[in-house]
């Protein structure tokens, strides 16, 4: 009973809470100073990145390095295709994995459940096994080096289908056999009564693949050769590759490339921490 | 005549059904079949070829298998600077993800401030943060410039042979961990409050408490994390890209880059067979996830 009266003391003075803040304090402070020396050297001007001791505060500030990543190397187009590629998949996971995560949970069909085991079976291949085959088809096809390459074979994923199977399971039939006795046909059924119902898992769903699609690095390393097509952690890689000397110009490139996902995360945090620890925590 | 009316009915409304569903689930399933089934079981066949790409593919059978461990020094290297990425990974990320958490866990002021911060670099992609850790290990970089001020040499964190992997690490580290923190905090959050308030009846201290409740409630979800860390931590790829391509001599050179290094080199079979490798890795340990996760 003590205790739980001292507990509810705002601004309780105690030495064990004076270390509990003091640590996650200075661990916070570790975890952001990476970011802030990054936004901090975008602004300084090239002869001031390695000074010692160090310049905590770009004097005199600098926006030149944004202007160059711009004018020299072309971050305006690799910003435009990461943007388009993340949100052509992503509304192609939203709009197929839904629908068949909709058919494995709520339909019945011959071969559903081999159908759905054999799927699973998929999802424990990893991405590497597949690359060099997949860059062949796509060679054959024609579509390297083209935005089909980094679109087409990300249009839907097991792990999507999964993940929305397992929220739709929750919503009850009868709210479905009541928009079939209104007349709705299967797609009615889908687009009037589970979509709006499966939002919150639609936003998980939109959050993961998202972020996958905007980091993703490997794939378009390989399929793109054309600098115009570049993403842009493709962008920032070669910058950072064939540019050494220019430190603050490509800290500009880093912090433009890092700033779209944290504003959407700083909006979206709920969301993001509920999709993050969906596969680790079962309710 | 009446019942075979209904009955045909019948028929045609579930085959009308089922057509609907195969529908729905058409487009997934060839995209898997094309993208990721067929493409398997090919490189499987081409893991026993040499082939270039050019050239069709001549059958050798086991032998890129068998050059990989016996007679290509570089593939192991890979192979070694993988695992010992996993266990330094694997000793400290989570954890730290654990203390993390329980600090969070407290009645403090700014949680989601702190928990924020932790999980920032989570979301960022590793190219990102690879290019900020290239700037940080920099010879005259703020790693250096601190030490230098404490009268401590400069390191030559991505330069020296002896180091860059354990850099390579410590970047890994500091980048993954906000992810542990965020799981293991739910779950902390998900444990009922009366098992604390029971066992503080019984006159049980913090560490016994930490011991006899909140461990064996987190057991699933640590086993979770480990699996899933190791098999991540596997196919590390970005960061020795964009912070050491493989170097200083070979010294940070995991699977996945080796095999992207054949790939370029357009030595597609004997790449293939990396690839292979790797999966049975991930096949033991995706195993020893399921055995745990039935238990």
């Amino acid at each position: 009973m003590y205790q739980k009266k001292n507990l509810h003391k705002p601004f309780q003075f105690s030495v064990k809470r004076f270390w509990l803040y003091l640590i996650l304090i200075v661990t916070s402070i570790t975890m952001v100073i990476p970011f802030y020396w990054a936004v901090s050297t975008s602004l300084k001007f090239e002869q001031f990145v390695f000074t010692n001791p160090p310049q905590w505060f770009p004097t005199p500030a600098t926006l030149q390095n944004y202007v160059s990543v711009f004018t020299k190397v072309n971050f305006d187009k690799y910003f435009f295709n990461s943007v388009f590629v993340t949100v052509t998949i992503t509304l192609g996971h939203v709009f197929f994995d839904t629908l068949a995560a909709y058919a494995f949970a709520k339909l019945k069909f011959p071969g559903r459940d081999k159908i759905f085991f054999f799927l699973l079976f998929g999802l424990m291949i990893p991405f590497q096994v597949n690359l060099i085959p997949l860059y062949r088809i796509m060679a054959t096809l024609g579509w390297n080096d083209s935005y089909l390459a980094l679109i087409i074979p990300n249009l839907t994923s097991i792990f999507g289908i999964f993940l929305m199977r397992q929220f739709l399971l929750t919503i009850p039939n009868d709210l479905l056999d009541a928009g079939r006795i209104d007349g709705c046909g299967e797609f009615g059924v889908f687009w009037r009564v589970v979509a709006p119902l499966a939002l919150p898992g639609i936003a998980t769903l939109i959050i993961l693949t998202f972020m996958g699609a905007w980091n993703d690095f490997l794939w378009p390393r390989i399929v793109l050769n054309s600098e115009s097509l570049f993403t842009l952690p493709v962008g920032l890689a070669q910058l950072q590759a064939r540019n050494t000397s220019n430190v603050a110009q490509i800290m500009a490139g880093t912090v433009l490339a890092a700033l779209p996902m944290i504003i959407v995360f700083l909006f979206m945090q709920r969301q993001f921490i509920e999709g993050m620890t969906a596969g680790a925590i079962k309710e | 005549m009446r019942a075979g009316t209904i009955h045909r009915q019948t028929l045609i409304r579930t085959f009308k059904k089922s057509a609907m569903a195969y529908t729905f689930i058409a487009i997934p399933l060839l995209s898997s079949i094309i993208f990721l089934i067929i493409p398997m079981l090919v490189s499987f066949y081409w893991s026993l070829t040499d082939y270039n790409g050019l050239q069709p593919a001549k059958f050798i059978g086991f032998q890129n298998y068998n050059q990989l461990f016996t007679n290509d020094k570089y593939f192991l290297i890979s192979l070694r600077n993988t695992t010992l990425l996993v266990l330094m990974g694997m000793s400290v990320g989570p954890t730290l993800g654990m203390i993390t958490a329980i600090l969070l866990n407290q009645k403090i002021r700014f949680q989601s401030l702190f928990r924020t911060a932790y999980y920032l670099p989570v979301m960022t992609s590793l190219v990102v943060v690879s290019t900020i850790w290239v700037m940080l290990y920099n010879q005259n970089g703020l790693f250096n410039t601190l030490l230098n001020g404490l009268g401590i040499n400069s390191v030559g964190w991505l330069s020296n042979p002896k180091i860059a992997l354990v850099s390579v690490a410590i970047a890994s580290i500091w980048q993954g961990f906000g992810f542990e923190t965020v799981v293991f905090l739910a779950a902390l959050q998900s444990i009922s409050r009366e098992l604390y308030e029971a066992a503080m009846m019984d006159g049980a201290n913090g560490i016994q408490q930490f011991f006899h409740i909140t461990l064996p409630s987190l057991r699933p979800v640590i086993a979770f994390i480990y699996i899933y860390g190791i098999i991540g931590s596997y196919q590390i790829f970005d960061q020795v890209f964009v912070m050491t391509h493989g170097g200083p001599i070979f010294s940070t050179s995991t699977i996945v880059f080796f095999l992207y290094s054949k790939f370029q080199d357009l030595r597609l079979g004997y790449a293939s067979a990396i690839a292979y490798v790797l999966f049975a890795i991930l096949v033991v340990f995706s195993y020893i996830a399921l055995k745990m996760e039935k238990d």
